[in-house]
């Protein structure tokens, strides 16, 4: 009888869980695969039948992956120099590079149509130097959209080295150093295979909310830069067409779990 | 064997919570979830106070509402539906819907002609109907818009802003570009063409209203088709704008109301189109700017009659697009629209 308490306990929020997310999914994703009531490929062949549908999948894989590598190579150094400064002053660090998740992510969108319009600060800027002759384009391209998702994205990548980089052993490099690797050897070989958890997690993180943002591809790039989760939005509410909608969801799954496996790997 | 029996007390009270009993009949409608506070103050507190009833509402976009319906066709529970015209064709042809007793519509000879059968099978009614238009800038070149056909002047090149397809405004705009340059068939050939030759120098594709007027408050547009509704905000944004009715026309689209089939309060429903169609009602409705008004006695305020779909110059240049039509080859336009931006 006692050995079934803890069942009992977690019954409640299983039940939740179950009923409420594992189910839901697995219908959403199993409709990806019923033609009238068999099971089949056929939505999968019939999606990437239509060439635009596979050029949005490359256009927001590329995005996404761009905006990974990108905000690991920024953020190594950042998180590196956070955790060598005294513990009172990284606190209001962390709190500076948690504050622009705690703004509304519309918000934070339009700030960037004002940046990066005609009139913007960064034509502006641009025009002022002499680098144009004349303001660019810069609204409502996949360049755009990029930054808007490398800003939001960054954090969680910063996030997770720096509690990565955090539980490691102050004395390493030292020990490192004192045994004649120069400061790349020590981080390649020690700083790096130590912190590959965090670089994992912040990868992973990244990439999905990359794959998966709406607010940003559709405010920033526009129907012009169309990716899987505009197209999705499109497919369900203009289109009412549930079989492509489901293949989408089944896509952005798998290729978060792919990539989330690919990182696994590469880092070990 | 205790704890096995709290449980199922625990499990039975859950149960027994939601089932009080209604006393009053309720009336559900389905709508958009725009401007839901002004139609409780004008349309149901006072039609609850007449009827006797209550009203429920379920809101949502257009497509989750329709699919709601399509889902419990055999035990409806929504009794009313306002939806745009042709995604109430779309409910029409599934057999949503059931006819509308037109002799139960006291007010239906004040509403304007277009709106009185707009599926032209008897089962929807018009409750309001917006036009789609130009807004330019005026101390740009877009200040000499008169057509359709400027938009393809050279000087607004970088500066033209479009409504994306999937949008009400996307489906006018691609309509009347293509008649305006002469084509003829439904598959918008002649308007995709020409869309296609403006792509390069188009801001962008906007999807939202609120957006749209974005971009014209820093200065990215000088011309974009613009549904009525959306002019008020505009003039706040302060910007030399103007309302150009161009010489082709203007679209007209209509959100339109018809009864659920198999709903058990069709008596009910016929009493609230016709008390939505009314005369007072409209006014009210239009003087607060929640829809511009259906029914041709309808005197708004004059603040609220500039900023609507109204008056003589405005209904007269309503050029009206098929709803069978659009029902029909909306999503083959999407398609294509695609294929064309978005590569």
């Amino acid at each position: 009888m006692r050995s079934r308490i803890p069942w009992w306990l977690l019954a409640p929020a299983l039940a939740l869980v179950g009923l409420l997310f594992v189910l839901p999914v697995a219908a959403l994703l199993a409709g990806a695969f019923k033609i009238d009531g068999h099971l089949g490929l056929a939505h999968f062949t019939a999606f990437f039948d239509e060439p635009l549908h596979t050029q949005v999948y490359w256009r927001t894989l590329r995005i996404a992956g761009l905006a990974t590598v990108v905000s690991a190579l920024v953020c190594y150094p950042a998180a590196m120099a956070m955790v060598k400064v005294p513990a009172r002053w990284r606190g209001l660090l962390t709190g500076l590079v948690i504050l622009p998740l705690m703004v509304s992510p519309i918000a934070r969108t339009y700030s960037w149509i004002v940046l990066l319009g005609r009139n913007g600060l960064a034509n502006s800027l641009l025009v002022g130097s002499g680098v144009f002759d004349e303001p660019a384009t810069l609204l409502f391209t996949e360049g755009a959209v990029f930054v808007g998702l490398l800003q939001l994205m960054m954090p969680l990548m910063l996030l997770s080295l720096v509690s990565a980089l955090e539980n490691l052993p102050p004395d390493v490099l030292a020990a490192a150093q004192t045994l004649g690797a120069n400061r790349w050897q020590s981080f390649a070989r020690v700083v790096l295979p130590l912190t590959q958890e965090g670089l994992i997690v912040g990868g992973t993180l990244v990439f999905t909310g990359c794959v998966t943002a709406f607010i940003t591809p559709a405010l920033l790039g526009g129907p012009k830069v169309l990716m899987l989760e505009t197209l999705l939005y499109q497919k369900v509410n203009v289109a009412s067409d549930m079989a492509a909608a489901s293949v989408i969801a089944v896509l952005l799954l798998l290729t978060t779990i792919v990539v989330n496996q690919v990182l696994k790997r590469v880092s070990r | 064997m205790k704890r096995r029996r709290w449980m199922a007390c625990l499990l039975l009270a859950a149960l027994a919570g939601p089932a009080v009993q209604a006393e009053t009949r309720s009336l559900v409608l389905s709508t958009y979830g725009l401007n839901n506070d002004l139609f409780k103050k004008h349309v149901y507190d006072p039609f609850k106070a007449r009827c006797g009833c209550e009203i429920v509402l379920e809101t949502g976009n257009a497509s989750d509402r329709l699919a709601k319906l399509e889902a419990r066709r055999n035990n409806p529970n929504v009794d009313v539906v306002q939806i745009t015209d042709f995604l109430a064709l779309d409910a029409s042809n599934k057999g949503l819907l059931q006819a509308i007793d037109y002799t139960k519509l006291k007010n239906l000879d004040q509403v304007y002609d277009f709106g009185r059968d707009p599926l032209r099978n008897q089962q929807a009614v018009a409750y309001t109907v917006y036009s789609v238009g130009l807004v330019v800038r005026t101390d740009k070149p877009s200040g000499a818009i008169a057509s359709w056909k400027d938009l393809w002047r050279p000087d607004l090149k970088g500066h033209l802003m479009l409504a994306n397809i999937t949008g009400n405004q996307g489906l006018a705009q691609l309509f009347m570009v293509d008649r305006a340059w002469g084509g003829v068939a439904t598959d918008m050939s002649t308007g995709f063409t020409k869309l296609g030759e403006v792509k390069a120098g188009t801001v962008t594709y906007y999807t939202q209203t609120a957006q749209m007027t974005a971009l014209f408050a820093q200065d990215e547009a000088w011309v974009a088709p613009v549904g009525r509704f959306g002019w008020l905000n505009l003039k706040k944004t302060g910007k030399p704008l103007k309302w150009v009715v161009p010489k082709e026309g203007q679209v007209g689209m209509m959100n339109v109301m018809g009864i659920v089939k198999g709903s058990k309060n069709a008596d009910l429903a016929h009493q609230l189109i016709d008390f939505w169609l009314s005369k007072d009602v409209q006014t009210a409705l239009a003087n607060d700017l929640a829809d511009s008004p259906i029914n041709r006695n309808t005197k708004p305020n004059p603040e609220a009659a500039e900023a609507l779909t109204w008056g003589k110059a405005q209904i007269d240049s309503l050029v009206f697009m098929k709803p069978e039509m659009v029902a029909r080859e909306r999503a083959g336009w999407v398609t294509q629209w695609n294929r064309m931006i978005a590569k």
